[in-house]
């Protein structure tokens, strides 16, 4: 009931006097306006301040001299880009890789945070979601270190037991054939991350009302009709709003360590992301131009992606973005 | 009720099976890494070259760790990154909170504007160096402020992220609550205080646990702004100096390496990284289970929401 | 509700004014130490310098791009620069990424006043020209660097901006032990089959397959014949091979002509492909490494460390580590020894090269260096014999002994002592020392520069099996298997050629490097019969390249050595 002397105060007679209900409804939240608007003024100051840099795109840019003292080129940078041999198959590749690792990132996230919940001992259920997110407090150096050992010729643990259980004959180079490699980066970034990821998972499912459990009990719902019908309908805004973002950092390529230590020359062709292709061809050989170039194309595909996303999640009447 | 517990009784046993059979695999896969690094960190540099060590050393060594703390800025370090943890995760989620309950306000007038305006900050970089410039100007280079301010990876007064993640869980809570406050009189400022922060507490943990993690975790900040002034050294960037610098340890040309009469002292680029790896992880680990406890305190706040 | 509001609004307020009350305490502070390099020291009683003079405390802030052990506060070494030369030392090590660092440093300006040398740093006009300085202040290094004066200009508008740390001998040049590239061999292989001589790829390859056959599992683990490494920036092991089987010195990318000093790529042609084709045909016989390309450096050292691997092609420091490994294990007769094959009996090898200095190297002075005479002053000192002792061989009756002929020994347990990390961060220099001009060949007492190159030194770190070995081939040392290096090419050798930032000669050879890391484990790794295939097809992608836009740069330096350092 309260929410309809809300609106009878909100909704104002239709008139000239607009402005007027501007101002009118800027007084009533100008708590809600303190406490945000500061906030925005740090962040457009911080975070947007320095967007002038971007400029650096559209020239040949050498530190030392001011920003609009160097060379301009246009568009080189982004032709340079766009136009290499090999930029069709470096975003299939960052595509591809971050597909695979935002799909199975999500699905043994939440399913590891469902099963886990499952567990009744509050003291083993804290010590399992301890030790499950220890791999990401480990440097990216050593987790591909392991990788790498794990899957070697000489002795890995997937070659002996795959050879124990008699599912091949001989060892197989798991890191020298482009058609593994993006299911290893996919399981690596798994290994490391499903822990960490549960924990919001994790966080939502102690926000649903218990009360609603009981109800299901009373209705005679087992164990996976309340996972189904209780559980994962109350963490859905957060996976949701997790999907979404993460639908903008498509061309991340589900990381860049894990393809910069695991990919080699053997299997170039599906190790290398963009981030990759920018640090050999721009960082490393001193055109930094390169880098601002191929960061302004990432954040215009996930402005684009993040709107349909964000219409999608509209549409189907889910939480969303904006 | 109770035919119905007794009728499924063989359930609840395979599933708990099966479940703890996963959580053992999990277990396994998850912590080895970790005794893996633990004992390598152990184990003596040159015999770690062979290969071989799994989780438990070979040949047992201190020096890994002698290395790391010999110079004893260490120390210094870990207060100041004692002190950015804290300071900046204290405020951070504060501020986070506030920001994610004035837009989870529907009738809030500006609601969209500064959403999108964080939203965004998520998908763009202006690059290193226009930011340095920023730095420089406000004076902050060399300044312990930098390390609260800067929004770099999971540092920074707002993560947009947090604060979409605290605005989805608020949405998950009961309108009334805020409504039949705000009928008393209350302001916005109040109903966040006294309702909506304590109610979000599993969510605040959560984000508390991510801006301490990535608070703790960071050193590129130090790198880039604020290196040349020891007392604002970090325990991660003295951590990644001392490996970056055991990259040369073995490589000095007048020192013929037949010479080497006692390996054991000898340390190498992985041992290190094994020994600071988990002098650096320790004392972040312990926050985590200080935290979760507010995952069961919110489920009894739950129970008394209605 | 208007109370409370105004009370939350207080709230607010309280807030807002703690945050700025902290933020102008702590800039408030920042403006009163942060600027570094002004700052004096603070201890006003002056030691003696070693002239005698009274010395004034000076502060040297210096930035240096790769360290060893960091120096502990306590630091002996710095003690002793801070008490004879009033100078201390403020240092800053590089942490994260070069390109990051230097690129805000010189986009903001913010240099310290010495810092090692970086192509981005002279591009930016960062640092100072020396020459007057050195001639006018610094009598040590004008001596030093006299011979090789025009070469340290710098091409692009003749000025000395760095002063080079390694390859400026006094005297004749004697190596000893040998720390280049050749072709690795087990010394057990070489005991079983009575030392024989070794110079092509065919009686190397026979050694490693009679062996392998014979010895099919070492130490319980199958034999590994060939390994090479081509992991990150170390990608000699598969790439650098073939100039050196043509009888070319290192150059880097290109074969040089020694008569008319004109470059030529040797990758994807016919000087590369007899070599890949010998690894191809040595893959069909199991002998290959099949993990080769796909492993990281530290897998590598593993392979190494096993003693099960036979025979690469490498850098000898490159698997330094592996070595060590290998004598501590107790199996000496699986470390190795370095062969100079080639590709044809007839040519001299030339794998062992006499030192070139090392430019593009070094420190350099900045712009914002206050006071660069008593820098160039400070360097020149630690020029001196004296302070090349202490930071090289240590303290004497500490580091070293001086024996009755009056030649410097270590005891076993100083040599130990040199080798502990925590210990050199309290008592050594290296990181410094690394980058200071150096003093190479020997002091006129006859002591070597340093412990490594006295003969005696390495003498007494030979193992059993070593002696054993040169004695065999009738050596003294590991470099006698290498032919004596001719004198030096006027333009030798390419691979210290600045290609320019952001050039396409860059990105040329970066072009090259991916598909030679591409193409040639694939042809290796392929069915010899489809061998060809990969080659043309690999021949076919070099061509795309714009190869010619690096050629022309190095041909056109090269040719400006040629002009400007064979005058003197």
């Amino acid at each position: 009931m309260p929410q309809q002397t809300v609106h009878k105060i909100e909704v104002t007679p239709q008139s000239a006097r607009r402005t007027n209900t501007f101002w009118r409804r800027m007084i009533r939240q100008r708590q809600l306006i303190l406490m945000s608007i500061p906030m925005v003024l740090y962040i457009l100051l911080f975070a947007y301040g320095p967007i002038w840099g971007w400029l650096m795109a559209f020239q040949n840019y050498k530190p030392g001299f001011p920003i609009l003292e160097q060379t301009w080129v246009g568009l080189d940078q982004f032709r340079f880009l766009f136009t290499d041999d090999s930029f069709i198959r470096v975003l299939r590749n960052t595509i591809a890789m971050s597909f695979i690792s935002l799909i199975l990132g999500f699905v043994t996230a939440i399913g590891l945070a469902l099963l886990m919940n499952e567990i009744r001992k509050t003291g083993i259920k804290r010590l399992i979601q301890t030790i499950s997110y220890l791999p990401h407090f480990l440097s990216w150096v050593i987790v591909t270190g392991l990788v790498s050992m794990a899957l070697s010729t000489e002795g890995g643990i997937v070659n002996v037991v795959l050879m124990k259980l008699h599912i091949i004959n001989e060892p197989i180079l798991w890191l020298g054939e482009g058609k593994y490699f993006w299911g290893i980066v996919g399981l690596t970034n798994v290994w490391k991350e499903v822990g960490w990821n549960t924990i919001i998972y994790l966080a939502a499912i102690a926000s649903v009302d218990p009360s609603l459990y009981e109800a299901a009990e009373v209705d005679g719902a087992g164990r996976f009709r309340k996972i189904w019908n209780v559980t994962l309908p109350g963490i859905r805004p957060v996976i949701v709003i997790l999907l979404i973002m993460n639908v903008g950092w498509i061309l991340n390529g589900g990381g860049f360590d894990i393809q910069y230590f695991l990919g080699n020359g053997q299997v170039l062709d599906w190790s290398e992301t963009i981030d990759i292709f920018v640090l050999k061809y721009g960082l490393r050989i001193g055109n930094y131009s390169l880098g601002v170039a191929a960061g302004i194309f990432k954040t215009v595909v996930s402005i684009v992606l993040l709107y349909c996303a964000n219409i999608i999640a509209k549409r189907l009447g889910e939480e969303r973005i904006i | 009720m109770q035919t119905v517990r007794t009728k499924f009784k063989a359930e609840p046993f395979l599933f708990h099976t099966f479940n703890y059979l996963i959580m053992l695999f999990i277990v396994i896969v998850t912590l080895y890494p970790f005794l893996n690094t633990l004992a390598i960190s152990f184990n003596s540099g040159i015999d770690t070259t062979r290969g071989g060590i799994y989780i438990w050393p070979r040949e047992w060594t201190f020096k890994n760790y002698e290395a790391v703390f010999v110079s004893g800025k260490v120390y210094d370090a870990f207060w100041v990154s004692v002190a950015r943890t804290v300071i900046g995760t204290v405020i951070s989620v504060f501020l986070t909170a506030m920001l994610a309950y004035t837009i989870s306000r529907k009738e809030y007038m500006f609601r969209k504007p500064v959403t999108l305006i964080f939203v965004l900050t998520m998908y763009f970089s202006a690059g290193l160096i226009p930011s340095y410039f920023l730095i420089k100007d406000l004076h902050l280079l060399n300044n312990f402020l930098v390390y609260i301010l800067f929004p770099g990876a999971g540092a920074g007064l707002i993560s947009a992220f947090n604060m979409l993640v605290v605005r989805t869980y608020i949405h998950t809570l009961p309108e009334s609550l805020v409504e039949s406050a705000k009928m008393d009189g209350a302001s916005d400022f109040k109903v966040f205080i006294s309702i909506i922060l304590p109610l979000c507490a599993p969510v605040l943990a959560t984000i508390s646990l991510f801006t301490a993690v990535g608070q703790w975790n960071q050193w590129f900040d130090t790198f880039i702004f604020a290196s040349s002034r020891q007392e604002l050294s970090t325990l991660q960037y003295e951590l990644m100096r001392l490996l970056s610098s055991s990259m040369n340890f073995n490589s000095n040309p007048n020192i013929s390496s037949a010479a080497a009469a006692d390996t054991a002292t000898m340390l190498t680029p992985l041992s290190i990284r094994a020994a600071i790896t988990i002098v650096a992880s320790l004392p972040i680990l312990v926050v985590y289970p200080f935290l979760q406890r507010h995952f069961v305190a919110g489920l009894q706040l739950g129970s008394v929401k209605e | 509700m208007g109370v409370r509001t105004k009370k939350s609004a207080l709230w607010l307020l309280m807030l807002t004014l703690t945050v700025s009350m902290v933020a102008t305490a702590c800039s408030g502070n920042n403006s009163n130490n942060g600027n570094a390099s002004s700052t004096a020291s603070s201890s006003p009683d002056a030691g003696d310098s070693t002239n005698g003079e009274k010395v004034e405390p000076f502060t040297i802030s210096l930035f240096t791009a790769a360290t060893g052990p960091i120096p502990t506060d306590d630091n002996k070494i710095y003690q002793e620069i801070k008490e004879k030369l009033g100078v201390t030392l403020k240092e800053e090590y590089l942490v994260g990424d070069i390109e990051q660092k230097l690129g805000v440093m010189i986009a903001g300006g913010d240099y310290p006043d010495m810092i090692t040398a970086n192509t981005k740093l002279t591009a930016a006009k960062a640092v100072i020209p020396l020459e007057d300085l050195i001639e006018e202040h610094a009598p040590n290094l004008k001596k030093h660097y006299g011979k090789v004066w025009e070469q340290l200009k710098d091409p692009a508008d003749g000025h000395i901006y760095w002063l080079p740390n390694y390859g400026v001998y006094q005297g004749d040049f004697k190596p000893t032990d040998y720390m280049g590239p050749a072709f690795y061999i087990q010394k057990a292989i070489l005991k079983e089959y009575g030392y024989p001589k070794i110079k092509t790829l065919d009686e190397y390859f026979k050694l490693i397959e009679d062996y392998a056959a014979k010895y099919p599992e070492i130490d319980g683990q199958p034999t590994i014949g060939f390994t090479s490494l081509a992991f990150d920036w170390r990608d000699w092991g598969l790439r650098n091979a073939p100039q050196h089987l043509a009888g070319h010195p290192n150059d880097g990318g290109v074969l040089v002509d020694p008569d008319t000093n004109v470059a030529t790529l040797f990758s994807a042609t016919d000087v590369a492909k007899p070599y890949y084709t010998k690894l191809n045909e040595i893959n069909a016989k199991g002998l290959m490494d099949k993990e080769a390309f796909a492993q990281n450096y530290d897998q590598y050292l593993a392979k190494l460390s096993s003693g099960r691997v036979l025979a690469m092609f490498d850098q000898r420091w490159n698997f330094g580590q592996a070595h060590d490994s290998l004598v501590s294990q107790g199996k000496v007769d699986r470390t190795y020894v370095g062969f100079p094959l080639v590709y044809d009996e007839s040519t001299t090898d030339y794998y062992l090269d006499r030192p070139v200095v090392n430019l593009g190297n070094g420190f350099g002075i900045t712009v914002k260096a206050e006071d660069p005479v008593r820098i160039i002053k400070f360097i020149d000192t630690m020029l001196s014999e004296e302070w090349q002792k202490r930071l090289n061989w240590g303290e004497e009756g500490v580091d070293y002994l001086v024996g009755d002929n009056g030649l410097y020994y270590r005891t076993p347990e100083m040599r130990a002592q040199q080798e502990d990390v925590t210990w050199k961060q309290k008592f050594k220099a290296e990181s410094l020392w690394g980058y200071l001009p150096k003093l190479e060949g020997n002091y006129p007492d006859g002591n070597a520069d340093g412990p490594g190159n006295q003969p005696d030194e390495y003498f007494a770190n030979l193992k059993d099996i070593d002696k054993e070995v040169l004695s065999a081939y009738g050596f003294k040392v590991w470099s006698d298997f290498f032919s004596s290096p001719p004198e030096n090419r006027v333009s030798y050798p390419a691979w210290n050629i600045d290609l320019i930032e952001g050039s396409d000669a860059k990105v040329a050879n970066q072009k090259m490097k991916d598909l030679d890391f591409k193409y040639l484990p694939k042809a290796i790794l392929s069915k010899p019969d489809e061998f060809n295939n990969v080659w043309s097809e690999y021949v076919a992608e070099m061509g795309k390249v714009n190869t010619q836009a690096y050629l022309d740069r190095v041909n056109e330096q090269l040719k400006w050595r040629v002009d400007n350092w064979s005058s003197k």
